[in-house]
């Protein structure tokens, strides 16, 4: 009996044929399509004629994407990193079973559980000149008040503590995680040594939860270089696009300006940068895995 | 087993009954904001003020008066084109949505609009009934493709109290106001020495409407061709270059608030914040209203006037206005009806929407004693003659709006030279417009 | 004694770092204070200052009005639809999947499986325009179903399910297996019960996104009887000046996430739990 329930027979591919129906036609031939819709003038009413890569040339030409690319690289570059540190900061201040400990724990993810307008409302309302939450503390210190969505910088700024105060509980609670799976026996070993608490941190903690770290950076590399709701609803991607990022600008060129061919182009070449990304993340880490070893 | 199947289909037909006799629905989609909690149950549309609450009121009113038909209305996002584009290319677009007469083009040209001249004749409209600025702007290739609901300028909004502060009134009571740049940045510091506060309430954070069209105004007072040929825009001239280094230097030389987005300029007004809001018609009814309450900056000292001719030229500001379209769809005769009663109230009760300030788009209103003797016409009426809209065969104006206010914001605040962002946005827009 | 004071958490963690995680759980609470103080307020006083929030009084009057009259009933409802939908299909068709992944042979399995493990790596916007023309022929736009499907296509369901199920000791299937029971009944009755924790995991995972997902439905749901919660409100925030004050809108971001706070603070223990799950290597 349990030879046969091994042996290899089609009916057993059954399981996977409601998964693989979705994936074909959601995910495989969308994709396709929309390869091919990027090769064609062809906009939001129809209209497709074939044109080849003129489309992609528009693209990378345009120094608006180019600025978009900027934006979100930037964007990427910041917030992740303040992610990753700031989550496991706080993983390792709240990694106890106090209830003050577990309260704050729930205070830092609660916010992973609201929609991005809910998000984007609050932040506005605190960003907004003269009756923001800024506005008053600033007021109240007597400060040189900051248009904190509308200046250079400082809105891709805002839109970046918008996306950290949201996302944070995620990184948090997967380093938390990754802490609880470290053998104890090794951190008694270090109390035996006398070993500093930075030592521990250093020579422990942290090469133990190496792969969590690293899981969280490629997961938030690929969030957020979708980065769209919180720059659409805080700034508009503005001011003169100084926020704008790449997803945004997919948006506007497809629903804006009705050009699906050309959204379509700019939509593969930020599949290809998520994708150089997260692969030139994992292969750094896996490079230096096997110096280490 | 059959008798009974029958006799639940039978039940079930009755039970639909009262469906089928259901009231006639109408989706409406438009701007002009939500204001559900204050105006939700208004019917009384004269206690109305604003452009919100008078068309929330105006809705509800038609309702009241045809309770045959049901207005569903869905508040969009302004200008709500990027939804509208959604729902037009999966067909499911409302049956009445607002739309710019500046954006019509686009969507006239693609069919994508239905002609609405039988509607409107059946209704005993005729399109000599509406104003010569009104009826031309809807009209495509001999067809009427919306009614049209107001036309619109930017004005200057005044604060009269403060500009008596600084010595900039006149003895009739109305306040001094600049005839030419020099007069302008003079004004702009006696008011500023005056008050300690900025001459100028403009609109400057995450916004690009408003500077294009102030824009558009400088240009066409300088009688400057930029939209010649309406596929290319041509901005290379010393025109473009003599409007935004206008704008850049009442920035530079602190004419204006910073940092306002448009609510914030709108109630930064409202609470004194300067002297002068650069805004539309649609505000004055607001403006005017709080002028006649008690004990707050504009009371008893609110006035407004078409934008100053800065450039010796021409006198011309630039205008568009807002109309109801119907996208393309299948929709029965009775529902076409429905739709046409509503227009005719609409149409009807243009007066009352010109109380938000807009000028009114049907010749019996804007002749009439009753509009006239409204607060403020008589100072703006020339506009009716002096607003001037982009040549209609110019497509995609809204994107070309965001493009320029885009490019025109970020010279301003010195992120690029004049020069770079003229040239950027010139190239921008014809790139635009070489692959529609 | 001495050996206790180095227990593993008293070395990774101090009572100065925990100040200044309190700390920074203040700020982090802060914008929220702000906008429940401000939803507690008249609008037309808001509309003079917003300072108005550290003094008396208070109101109710923007939560009434919201009750009244505002479309975050129907936004709720469609939201609730749609996250729930999605969530028992992804958790149905990666479990089956997963499975079959993990336990049984058939023809072309691994590639197959490679195949679907590319499917990770394709972000929502390498697809969504080709997806909304596609639903367009359909006319699934401004439908549940329409709202529900893509996200059903994410590989990610099925790459997790796949681990659990080979985590899970062989010798319990083959148990099964020598009483004859059918290949799915040892799916639905012996291994699936063994996944629940997986599927916490997996469900509140698909369920969070689904629940906050902004662009699919920002371009299928265009009808205002079919926009999720986070459309409504996207609707009703995005112009301020023309919208019903600061105070009502506030009211609104509270009422709206209302809901899923509740059921968060009910279930706290179980989504941490489930969600430290996911990590689990």
């Amino acid at each position: 009996m349990a030879e046969s329930y091994r042996r290899s027979r089609w009916s057993n591919g059954l399981f996977v044929v409601p998964y693989l129906s979705v994936f074909l036609t959601l995910l495989v031939f969308p994709l396709g399509w929309g390869i091919w819709l990027s090769l064609n003038k062809v906009d939001l009413f129809g209209g497709e004629r074939f044109i080849g890569l003129k489309n992609y040339a528009r693209v990378l030409s345009d120094p608006i994407f180019g600025q978009a690319v900027k934006n979100t690289v930037i964007f990427v570059g910041v917030s992740v990193p303040t992610l990753v540190i700031l989550g496991l900061f706080l993983a390792l201040a709240l990694n106890k079973t106090t209830k003050g400990s577990s309260f704050l724990r729930g205070v830092f993810f609660a916010s992973s559980i609201l929609s991005v307008t809910i998000v984007t409302l609050i932040w506005r309302i605190v960003f907004i000149p003269n009756d923001g939450l800024m506005a008053l503390i600033f007021e109240y210190f007597g400060w040189q008040p900051i248009g904190f969505l509308s200046t250079t910088g400082w809105s891709l700024f805002s839109v970046g503590v918008a996306t950290v105060w949201w996302c944070i509980g995620l990184p948090m609670m997967l380093f938390l995680a990754a802490l609880q799976q470290i053998p104890k026996d090794l951190y008694e070993a270090a109390a035996l040594d006398n070993a500093s608490r930075w030592r521990v941190l250093t020579r422990i903690t942290l090469p133990s939860i190496k792969s969590t770290i690293m899981l969280v950076a490629i997961i938030q590399v690929v969030m957020q270089f979708q980065l769209f709701g919180q720059a659409q609803l805080m700034t508009n991607g503005g001011p003169a696009g100084s926020s704008r990022p790449i997803v945004m600008y997919i948006y506007e060129v497809g629903f804006l300006r009705w050009d699906i061919g050309m959204g379509a182009a700019a939509s593969q070449v930020l599949f290809l940068i998520i994708l150089c990304a997260a692969m030139l993340q994992y292969w750094v880490s896996t490079r230096k895995e096997e110096t280490d070893a | 087993m059959k008798k009974l199947l029958l006799g639940t289909t039978a039940v079930g037909l009755l039970a639909l009954a009262p469906l089928a006799n259901a009231n006639t629905k109408i989706e409406l989609q438009r701007f002009f904001g939500a204001c559900e909690a204050e105006y939700g149950k208004v019917t009384d549309v004269s206690s109305a003020v604003g452009e919100c609450g008078i068309i929330t009121a105006l809705v509800n009113k038609f309702e009241a008066d045809n309770p045959d038909i049901d207005v569903n209305v869905t508040t969009v996002e302004w200008p709500g084109y990027d939804q509208l584009n959604a729902q037009l290319a999966s067909r499911s677009a409302p049956d009445v949505v607002s739309m710019h007469y500046s954006a019509m083009s686009d969507y006239q040209s693609r069919g994508l609009l239905v002609p609405l001249d039988k509607l409107l004749k059946d209704q005993n409209i005729k399109p000599s009934d509406f104003t010569n600025a009104a009826i031309s702007s809807v009209t495509k290739e001999g067809k009427v493709y919306a009614l049209p609901f107001d036309n619109w300028t930017m004005l200057f909004h005044v604060n009269n109290n403060m500009m008596k502060k600084a010595d900039l009134m006149k003895s009739d009571g109305k306040p001094v106001l600049p005839n030419s740049t020099d007069e302008l940045f003079a004004q702009g510091k006696q008011f500023k020495d005056a008050t300690g506060k900025p001459y100028l309430v403009q609109v400057t954070a995450n916004e690009t409407a408003v500077y294009a069209r102030i824009f558009y105004t400088l240009l066409m007072q300088q009688d400057s061709k930029f939209f010649a040929d309406p596929s290319r825009i041509d901005l290379s001239g010393k025109e473009a270059k003599a409007a935004l280094t206008l704008m850049k230097d009442i920035m530079d030389k602190g004419l204006s608030t910073t940092n306002m987005d448009y609510p914030a300029a709108v109630a930064g007004f409202s609470n004194g914040a300067g002297g002068i809001a650069v805004n539309g018609t649609w505000l004055i009814g607001t403006y005017d209203a709080q002028s006649k309450q008690a004990n707050n900056p504009l009371s008893d000292g609110y006035s407004v006037f078409p934008i100053p001719q800065f450039f010796k030229q021409k006198d011309v500001t630039y205008a568009d206005g807002h109309g109801w379209v119907v996208p393309r769809g299948n929709r029965d005769d009775e529902k076409m009806a429905a739709i046409g009663k509503l227009f005719k109230f609409l149409y009807d009760n243009d007066y009352e929407w010109a109380r938000t300030g807009h000028l009114p788009t049907v010749k019996a209103v804007i002749d009439s004693d009753k509009f006239k003797s409204l607060p403020h016409r008589s100072d703006i009426a020339k506009v009716a003659k002096t607003g001037q809209a982009l040549p209609a065969q110019v497509l995609r104006q809204f994107a070309i709006q965001d493009i320029l206010g885009e490019e025109l914001g970020s010279a301003i605040s010195g992120n690029k030279s004049m020069d770079d962002a003229l040239k950027t946005a010139q190239y921008r827009i014809n790139d635009l417009l070489e692959n529609i | 004694m001495k050996a206790l004071n180095y227990s593993p958490e008293h070395l990774t963690s101090n009572r100065r770092l925990f100040w200044i995680a309190a700390l920074l759980g203040l700020i982090m609470m802060a914008p929220v204070a702000w906008i429940i103080g401000l939803s507690l307020k008249d609008n037309a006083e808001l509309l003079k200052g917003t300072e108005a929030v550290f003094s008396f009084p208070y109101t109710m009057e923007n939560y009434a009005n919201i009750l009244k009259s505002s479309s975050v009933f129907g936004w709720f409802m469609n939201s609730m639809i749609v996250a729930v939908g999605q969530t028992f299909g992804v958790l149905l068709l990666s479990s089956l999947a997963g499975y079959a992944f993990a336990r049984l042979e058939f023809p072309f399995r691994k590639t197959i499986f490679i195949i679907v493990l590319f499917g990770l790596a394709v972000p929502e916007q390498a697809v969504i325009i080709a997806r909304h023309q596609m639903f367009n022929w359909f006319d699934l736009h401004n439908t549940h179903i329409g709202l529900i499907l893509p996200n059903l296509s994410s590989a990610f369901g099925v790459f997790l399910m796949t681990q659990f199920f080979r985590a899970i000791p062989k010798e319990i299937d083959e148990a099964a297996m020598l009483d004859n029971t059918s290949t799915f009944r040892i799916f639905w009755k012996v291994l699936l019960p063994l996944t629940l924790p997986a599927q916490a995991t997996l469900g509140i995972f698909t369920f969070l996104q689904a629940w906050n997902d902004y662009w699919w439905p920002l371009i299928s749901a265009t009808k205002s009887d079919m926009y999720t919660l986070t459309i409504g409100i996207a609707s009703s925030q995005t112009n301020f000046a023309q919208s019903e004050g600061l105070g009502f809108l506030g009211a609104q971001a509270i009422f709206a996430s209302l809901p899923v706070v509740l059921v968060y603070i009910f279930f706290q223990r179980h989504i941490v739990t489930a969600v430290s799950g996911g990590a689990v290597k």
